[in-house]
């Protein structure tokens, strides 16, 4: 069967001076699927991620995002949740999820209507004139999860999305990411959270110093790995004097 | 186009909500009105209280005099009561012990002696006034004196008081007010220096604040660093074009209203200015083209540094090269073609403050204007796709400053 992609990486090379931190990576996103991206601290999978963005430049290889490179008049296919992020301190969360629907290609009415929609659906409408540094962690992170899926993208990239929440507001956001996947969207997440991977994610791909270690449909990952769970692959791929 | 537009009506709107930009606006104009309200009421107040004082002190005062000039009439003394005393040392005496106010000493060569004033300590606002008492009694005795041989009440008029002076002037046929002609160019400089000092917090935080907030590369995966910055320069110069116009409408309305009011030193009158289309026209371009190099530099500059605070100690040693030229003035005015003046007319960051001088007191020729124009128009040129790498690359550096180099050299 015909399994059409929407994320190739072939010979992914990049270097930082002398350090490489990427070395001859290759891999692809299926549509429709969620596909967890894993790697410990700073095995390099922001740098992948951004570079598959457009936002650096790689050494060598090609990124291809929908069959072409990426580039920001795409944004309206896009929805990124940076690994440090955040959004206007000062501003009310309403005209800021406004604007990153307006950026990402909606217009300013139409945005308007889908954060108000959105609001309502994650029990903030009545916060909407609120400022963003005025919620609770657990609020910003749903209208930070609001300002990447407002406009409803056909690909979601999402570093480390549930990284500081509680397991309610997890939760929440894991049920979104899964509607948007229902709903035919792509979701590349990229997580330590291997419970997160097990319950969500189709294929995985794990990094290893900038190296593919692992690479394939999580049930043949485990096969690979004589039926181990992937907390236990994930490991032993780390531990000392591991290759 | 349609990016820039949307990161430009967001900065805006968003900016113009805030307190602080209103605050900034008006502040300026509000304590401007308020310090010559003040210093108006403060001059009137003290004007009368000197008059009053003076007239109280003519009534009351006990003075006495030794004139060694011959210069003063004594019909004058008689009429003012002002006694003569023998000798220097009794007139001081006097003064200690109290018996005068004051005693007033007239040498013989008072051209090299000056007269010598000895008085009771009155404070330091009335004391000073022995001194204009003591040139005001020789002066109303000598012209008394020569009154006697004047028959022309207009040339005694004259001689007590100087009539009042207006000068017409003259270049190349035309008439010519070398003051007037500086008020409307010079305004454009004023205003100048007003925005940049007015914006800088809004210039350094337009960048600083996306990357504190992180917001930075989720943007720049929606717009290209180049219209991003396209976008914050643009949302600057619209707020700084607003906070003109807070400044400037009011003072236009009051001259439209009240043509003939406001009067400058020198007798300029407002209604009166005289507008050169090509001093003005200069002076437009430098003041855009002055803006515009100064936003794009300072956002570009401040995407290099990770926060607000940081940027802004580095950014004050920029920004101040804006007003320096304004310590070389005199020089700029008497000399306008010294070697210090045309280094500054050709250095980016003084050329504008420079070019809008040297326009303002009309020492700009058309050669040293194009000159100018085109080296800041350069760095324009090369500032902005500086602020686009330094934006682009200075949003993935959360905690430290980019150097100069690897915003050059990143690819």
């Amino acid at each position: 069967m015909h399994t059409e992609t929407i994320v190739d990486v072939e010979a992914f090379q990049m270097r930082f001076g002398d350090k490489e931190i990427i070395h001859d990576l290759s891999f692809s996103v299926n549509k429709g699927e969620i596909f967890g991206f894993l790697g410990a601290n700073g095995a390099g999978k922001t740098t992948t991620i951004r570079a598959l963005l457009n936002i650096l430049q790689p050494t060598a290889g090609t990124l291809m995002v929908a069959g072409t490179r990426y580039s920001p008049s795409m944004a309206a296919m896009l929805g990124y949740l940076p690994e440090q992020r955040g959004l206007y301190r000062n501003e009310p969360i309403l005209d800021t999820l406004t604007y990153f629907g307006v950026m990402h290609g909606l217009n300013w009415t139409d945005a308007k209507t889908r954060a108000l929609k959105y609001l309502k659906q994650v029990d903030l409408a009545g916060k909407a004139k609120a400022r963003f540094a005025t919620l609770s962690g657990g609020e910003q992170q749903k209208v930070q999860l609001g300002s990447t899926i407002i406009h409803d993208p056909a690909l979601l990239v999402l570093d480390e999305p549930t990284e500081a929440l509680d397991p309610v507001n997890r939760a929440l956001l894991l049920d979104l990411v899964t509607q948007h996947r229902d709903r035919g969207a792509t979701v590349i997440l990229v997580t330590h959270r291997l419970d997160e991977v097990e319950q969500l994610c189709e294929r995985i791909l794990i990094l290893k110093d900038g190296v593919r270690a692992v690479y394939g449909h999580v049930d043949d990952v485990k096969k690979q790995f004589g039926g181990r769970a992937l907390n236990d692959i994930f490991l032993s791929l780390h531990q000392k004097g591991a290759s | 186009m349609g990016r820039v537009r949307d990161v430009v009506r967001f900065d805006v709107i968003r900016t113009l909500k805030k307190k602080a930009f209103w605050f900034t606006s008006f502040a300026p104009p509000l304590i401007m009105l308020t310090i010559i309200g003040i210093s108006y009421l403060s001059n009137q107040g003290g004007k009368n209280a000197g008059q009053e004082q003076a007239a109280a002190y003519a009534r009351i005062a006990k003075i006495a005099v030794l004139d060694d000039s011959g210069l003063l009439n004594k019909r004058l003394l008689q009429s003012r009561k002002i006694a003569l005393e023998p000798n220097i040392a009794t007139g001081i005496a006097a003064v200690k012990s109290g018996r005068l106010d004051a005693f007033l000493y007239y040498p013989h060569d008072l051209v090299r002696g000056g007269v010598k004033v000895y008085a009771r300590d009155m404070g330091i606002t009335f004391s000073p006034s022995y001194n204009s008492a003591a040139v005001q009694l020789l002066r109303q005795s000598i012209v008394t004196t020569i009154a006697r041989d004047i028959s022309d009440r207009q040339a005694l008029q004259i001689l007590q008081q100087p009539p009042a002076v207006t000068a017409v002037t003259y270049r190349d046929g035309r008439s010519y007010n070398a003051l007037a002609q500086m008020v409307a160019p010079g305004a454009f400089m004023v205003f100048f220096l007003t925005i940049v000092i007015l914006l800088s917090a809004t210039m350094i935080s337009s960048t600083t604040e996306e990357k504190e907030n992180r917001t930075a590369e989720i943007l720049l995966t929606c717009a290209r660093a180049r219209t991003l910055v396209w976008g914050k320069i643009l949302s600057i110069i619209s707020l700084g074009l607003i906070q003109v116009s807070v400044i400037a409408i009011p003072l236009i309305i009051y001259l439209l209203l009240f043509p003939k009011t406001l009067t400058l030193p020198g007798g300029v009158s407002l209604a009166q200015i005289p507008l050169d289309p090509e001093k003005l026209l200069w002076a437009l371009a430098f003041f855009i083209g002055g803006f515009i190099f100064f936003t794009t530099l300072v956002v570009g500059l401040g995407a290099m540094f990770p926060n607000a605070n940081e940027a802004g100690r580095f950014l004050g040693i920029a920004m101040i090269w804006a007003y320096v030229p304004i310590y070389i003035v005199p020089l700029i005015i008497n000399s306008p073609h010294a070697p210090m003046v045309t280094i500054f007319t050709y250095f980016p960051l003084t050329a504008p403050t420079t070019a809008l001088l040297l326009n303002t007191v009309g020492a700009l020729s058309p050669a040293e204007a194009i000159g100018s124009l085109a080296v800041i128009l350069a760095s324009i040129s090369l500032a902005i796709p500086f602020a686009a790498r330094s934006f682009r690359y200075g949003a993935l550096e959360y905690g430290r400053r980019l150097g100069f180099r690897e915003i050059w050299q990143r690819n």
